[in-house]
């Protein structure tokens, strides 16, 4: 069973403020979406809304059609949301992912078996007779995932499921959470500030900045072709540059070819660039000049960081001879790696991929907010 | 006729108990409600439980002495130099202690921990009784401060209960009256006495939390 989600006209109010605007924004049932944003981008006063925890200032939101301001606890039965820290209660495990079912009238012997599976699935099944308070903070997190979907819920609401985990706990978490979702038609919203987490398992990416929807698409979509440079930060580009590209397309920093060309967008821009799309040339080439500033080695490459009319990450394949600190260079961007966006307050006609084949003029990138 | 030492001490427990257990059935929910429920005036609600925590227990006593006094609004139910009135008395002794520890110690439970159970599905009273058993040790101190207010307290006793051998005395005007006698050695042993009672109410209390923690702990 899944359910169909939507925000019209959202506006929610906290102290006088403005903390989240969705003119629209739709979840279709079975659909998995993530929220990205940074912190106080309003990512868990939407997960409120949809849990029908808070009700909004303005504008409605409904599960499968039915208002969250009405729907009352029947509505938020269909719903199983966990909160960012897991909440649990002073009792054992089994008891906290029984209560749920118990609240919902389950006979007892049938909870306990339901209680059962949707710890199994988490792999914490041995944990059941523990006090729950007396976890690790991963094992919590499994407890509390077991515990929402011990019910069955037509839509699952989680808040930063892995926070506070290290990176391999998160790792084997997700993975879990994957096995545990496996097979269900349950609608899922997930809401993260980290990109690969947002990206692992959702559908579509809705991306939160200031309150404000900027960009909903396909992770893929939103790595492509990012619709600001706030969205283009959000996803991982690691280096976000002030640029200005030329009548003819020709895409100049600091009055420097960087390697790349952009039709339809003339005028101030930020070109994006993922760090191993930043290309090392010999000082005698075109591109920009640097300096080598740092290099080290990262995660099976070398991390290189370079300073000059601008300060930029690059990635090198590990197997490469190093750059050595102080030497000049060139600096060019990998097309295929980079994105040029329009200027934040500029008169832009949207955001180009540089290097595709097919020139764009005049397209304007599906933005955001439905 | 001096009255045997254990009908005094009857009669003290008694009134404490049941006034108790009157200001926890108020003072449990006015707490909850001011720590969970998003009410106009909570602020000065809050501000006024305060406050009673520190209103001297004779201020106390002398208010409602005056709404009891024959003469006063209350006059007719006949209360003035009653248990029961005694028992009203400590209730407003006891009500804005239980108030506020309750109104803290849910307020120290994790902050999440309400919108858990609403976004798992819980009504207002599943999610209220839940908390209750979260917080259940500091709600048993609170009932138990409560009880340790009204017992030893003397101010509203004797102002509403008037000290009546047989029918309105407890320990503490007991130990007062002999204290003005110049029998020290009567008020020191009835001293002794409820001193023990304060001892035995609070193991009590500590075994129950230790009781309590070490399931929690292990």
């Amino acid at each position: 069973m899944a359910a169909e989600l939507s925000l019209r006209d959202v506006r929610q109010v906290r102290g006088g403020r403005e903390v989240l605007r969705v003119d629209n924004l739709a979840v279709e049932p079975g659909e998995h979406v993530s929220v990205l944003g940074p912190n106080g981008a309003g990512k868990t006063t939407l997960l409120r809304l949809l849990a029908a925890v808070d009700s909004p200032h303005s504008g409605e939101v409904t599960v499968e059609g039915v208002s969250t301001s009405r729907g009352g606890v029947a509505l938020r039965r269909q719903v199983a949301y966990a909160t960012q820290r897991p909440g649990l209660l002073s009792t054992s495990v089994l008891r906290n992912v029984e209560l749920p079912l118990r609240w919902r009238k389950v006979p007892r012997r049938h909870r306990r078996e339901l209680a059962m599976v949707a710890l199994e699935r988490l792999r914490v099944a041995d944990l059941a007779d523990r006090p729950a308070r007396g976890l690790s903070g991963g094992q919590q997190q499994r407890v509390s995932l077991a515990r929402a979907l011990a019910i069955d819920p037509a839509v699952l609401l989680l808040d930063e499921p892995a926070a506070g985990l290290d990176a391999e706990s998160r790792a084997a978490f997700f993975a879990d959470l994957e096995h545990a979702l496996a097979g269900r038609a349950t609608t899922v919203v997930q809401v993260s500030h980290r990109a690969e987490e947002a990206s692992r398992m959702a559908d579509r990416v809705v991306v939160l900045v200031d309150g404000c929807v900027r960009q909903v698409g396909t992770p893929e979509l939103l790595t492509r072709r990012p619709a600001d440079a706030s969205v283009a930060a959000l996803v991982g580009y690691d280096n976000l540059v002030d640029a200005h590209v030329e009548a003819d397309g020709t895409v100049l920093v600091g009055r420097m070819p960087t390697g790349l060309t952009c039709g339809g967008l003339a005028g101030p821009a930020t070109v994006a660039v993922f760090a191993n799309g930043v290309r090392l040339l010999g000082n005698d080439e075109p591109g920009l000049p640097v300096r080598i500033n740092r290099v080290s080695p990262d995660r099976g490459r070398q991390a290189v960081a370079v300073e000059g009319v601008l300060t930029l990450l690059a990635h090198l394949p590990i197997d490469v001879p190093s750059p050595r600190i102080g030497d000049l260079a060139r600096v060019v961007f990998d097309p295929a790696l980079s994105a040029v966006l329009p200027k934040a307050g500029a008169d832009s006609t949207g955001v180009r991929r540089t290097g595709d084949d097919v020139p764009r003029t005049g397209e304007k990138l599906r933005a955001v907010g439905g | 006729m001096v009255e045997p030492l254990y009908e005094v001490l009857a009669r003290s427990a008694f009134v404490s108990v049941s006034a108790t257990l009157v200001a926890s059935l108020i003072g449990i929910p006015l707490g909850t409600a001011l720590a969970l429920a998003r009410v106009p005036g909570r602020s000065l609600l809050t501000a006024v439980v305060n406050t009673g925590m520190a209103v001297p227990t004779v201020v106390v006593g002398l208010a409602v002495a005056m709404v009891l006094w024959r003469s006063g609004p209350l006059g007719d139910l006949g209360l003035i130099y009653t248990v029961r009135g005694m028992i009203i008395a400590q209730v407003l002794v006891a009500t804005p202690l239980i108030t506020g520890i309750t109104m803290a110690a849910l307020q120290l439970l994790p902050p999440e921990l309400p919108d858990q159970l609403r976004g798992l599905g819980a009504n207002r009273r599943q999610l209220v009784v839940r908390m209750w058993i979260e917080a259940r040790l500091p709600l048993l101190a609170a009932a138990m401060a409560g009880f340790g207010h009204a017992i030893s307290e003397v101010g509203s006793s004797t102002i509403v209960g008037g000290n009546i051998h047989g029918h309105t005395q407890v320990m503490t005007t007991a130990i007062v009256e002999n204290v003005g006698r110049g029998e020290f050695g009567v008020a020191i042993f009835y001293g002794v006495i409820l001193l023990g009672l304060a001892f035995f109410v609070n193991g009590l209390l500590v075994s129950v939390q230790r009781r309590g923690l070490s399931w929690q702990r292990s």
